[in-house]
C-alpha cells in the first residue's frame, strides 16, 4: 500500500504542473473544447496505466506531450487530419528558412487576436511545432520526441510555420484551404 | 570568418536558445557589428514573445482538473518495479484504517495548496520569460529607448499621454547609477515604462505597470537563474515594478531601493 501511495504521488507530482499546457496544447489540436477535455483525460488516464514503463530522469513533459499527440492522432479529428496530410516537400528540408525583416514586422505587430486566427489557420503539423517551441518553449530535440520525428524536420516544420504564419499576417496569401493537416 | 549569410541561416537557432555556447557567443558578437543580422534577430524575437502571448490562449475548466484528480479513485494503478508490486486502486492513496475525515481533508487541502502552488510557479516563470525577453529585445534593437535623456524631469514627462499613470523616480546623483531612457512597453497588451538605467558597463531594465491581475507577480523577490538575470518586483501605490538586469544582485537591489523611496 506505500508502495502504491508512493507511485500515484510520484506521478500526481510530475503530471498535474502540466495539466494547463496540456489542455492548451489539447485545444489548439482539437479546436473544440469537449474533444480537448477527452484528449486530456484520455492522456492522463494512459499516462497513469503506463507510468510504470516510464523511465525515471528521462523527460517525463515530452513524454505527457506524446501521449496527448498520439492520442489525438487516434481521434476523429486527428484521423481526419492525417488522411489528408500531403508531404509538403520542405517537411524534410533540414535547412532553416532565413527570415524575411518586412514579413516579420507584421507578425510582430499583429494583435493577439489576429495572431491566433493565423495560428489557427495553420495546418495543424505546423502549427504543433510552433506553438512547442514558441508556447511550451521546449528544445529542438524535446518535441523531436514528441512528434517522434527527426531533429532536423522538427527545425523545418518550426521555419515553415513561422513562414505561414508570417505571410497570412502580411496577407500574402491565405493557407486554410492547404493540405497538410487541415 | 563566418560570413552574414551563414549566420542569417542561424537566427531561429539563437532565438530558440539551440546555438551551442561558443556560437551563441560568436553570434552576439556579430550582432554588435550587423546592424542587418540584429534587425532580423530583433524581429524574430518579438515574434516569438508574440506567438507566447497568443498561444497561452485557452484556459482549463476548473471541472476538468477535479476530474483528472479523480482519475486516482477510480483507475487502477501500476507501482513502480522497484518500489512497488501489483495492480492496485488508486483509493488506496489514503490507507483505509486512517480514513477519518479530518485526514482525507488535511489531504485534500495539502493537495490544492500544492496545485496552486505549482500553477503560480508556472504563472511566474512565464512572467520572468516576459520581461527577460523585453528587456533583451530593447536592448538588441538599433533604438532602445525612444526618449533618450539622464534628466528623469525630461523622461517621466515623456510618458504623459503614453501610459495610464505617472510615477516618481529617483535622483541619481551620487550614486553609480545613471538614466539612459524610456520607451512604452506592452506586458499582456497593457501599456506601461520601460526604463533603461546604466549601471557601470551593464544595462538593467525597470519595468512599471499599473498592479493589475494581468500583471500577476508575487510580490517578494525572486531571481531566474536559467536565463542569468537578476529580477526583483515590488508593488508601490498600485503599481507593480519589475527591475531585470546582468548586474549583480546588489546592484540590483540598491536600484531598487532608490526608486523605493523615490518622491
Amino acid at each position: 500500500m506505500k508502495a502504491e501511495t508512493a507511485s500515484y504521488g510520484e506521478f500526481e507530482r510530475l503530471a498535474m504542473p502540466l495539466f494547463d499546457s496540456l489542455y492548451n496544447f489539447a485545444r489548439w489540436l482539437a479546436e473544440d473544447a469537449t474533444e480537448a477535455e477527452d484528449l486530456v483525460q484520455e492522456t492522463f488516464k494512459k499516462a497513469l496505466h503506463g507510468f510504470a514503463s516510464f523511465v525515471p530522469d528521462s523527460d517525463f513533459r515530452a513524454w505527457m506531450f506524446r501521449i496527448l499527440r498520439n492520442t489525438f492522432l487516434t481521434s476523429r479529428t486527428g484521423l481526419r487530419a492525417r488522411l489528408t496530410v500531403e508531404l509538403d516537400p520542405e517537411d524534410e528540408e533540414t535547412t532553416p528558412v532565413t527570415w524575411e525583416t518586412p514579413e516579420s514586422l507584421a507578425l510582430a505587430s499583429a494583435t493577439r487576436e489576429a495572431l491566433q486566427a493565423a495560428l489557427d489557420g495553420l495546418p495543424v503539423v505546423y502549427r504543433e511545432a510552433v506553438l512547442l517551441c514558441d508556447v511550451e518553449e521546449m528544445k529542438y530535440q524535446e518535441i523531436a520526441q514528441v512528434l517522434s520525428v527527426p531533429v532536423g524536420t522538427v527545425m523545418s516544420r518550426i521555419a515553415r510555420g513561422r513562414k505561414l504564419l508570417r505571410q497570412m499576417l502580411a496577407g500574402e496569401r491565405s493557407v486554410r484551404s492547404g493540405s497538410a493537416w487541415k | 570568418m563566418t560570413n552574414c549569410l551563414t549566420w542569417q541561416g542561424r537566427v531561429a537557432s539563437y532565438v530558440d536558445a539551440e546555438l551551442p555556447c561558443p556560437e551563441m557567443e560568436a553570434f552576439r558578437a556579430h550582432l554588435a557589428t550587423c546592424p542587418d543580422c540584429a534587425a532580423t534577430t530583433l524581429a524574430l524575437m518579438e515574434s516569438k514573445m508574440a506567438v507566447r502571448r497568443a498561444g497561452n490562449r485557452y484556459a482549463a475548466p476548473p471541472e476538468l482538473r477535479a476530474k483528472v484528480l479523480s482519475l486516482a479513485k477510480d483507475e487502477p494503478a501500476v507501482a513502480r518495479g522497484a518500489i512497488g508490486g501489483d495492480r492496485a486502486r488508486f483509493r488506496t492513496i489514503v490507507p483505509r484504517y486512517w480514513t477519518g475525515w479530518a485526514i482525507v481533508t488535511a489531504a485534500l487541502l495539502l493537495l490544492a495548496a500544492g496545485l496552486f502552488l505549482a500553477a503560480n510557479r508556472r504563472q511566474n516563470a512565464k512572467a520572468v520569460a516576459e520581461f527577460a525577453d523585453l528587456h533583451v529585445t530593447a536592448l538588441a534593437s538599433a533604438n532602445p529607448v525612444e526618449v533618450v535623456s539622464t534628466d528623469r524631469h525630461t523622461v517621466k514627462p515623456w510618458f504623459q499621454g503614453r501610459i495610464p499613470f505617472t510615477f516618481d523616480l529617483p535622483d541619481l546623483q551620487a550614486t553609480p547609477y545613471t538614466l539612459v531612457g524610456g520607451r512604452v512597453a506592452y506586458f499582456h497588451q497593457e501599456p506601461g515604462a520601460h526604463l533603461i538605467f546604466g549601471y557601470q558597463r551593464h544595462l538593467i531594465s525597470v519595468f512599471i505597470f499599473r498592479d493589475t491581475p494581468q500583471v500577476a507577480m508575487p510580490a517578494s523577490f525572486f531571481a531566474d537563474n536559467t536565463s542569468s538575470f537578476t529580477l526583483r518586483t515590488w508593488t508601490q501605490q498600485g503599481l507593480r515594478y519589475v527591475i531585470l538586469g546582468d548586474a549583480n544582485a546588489a546592484a540590483i537591489a540598491n536600484l531598487m531601493e532608490l526608486l523605493q523611496r523615490a518622491r
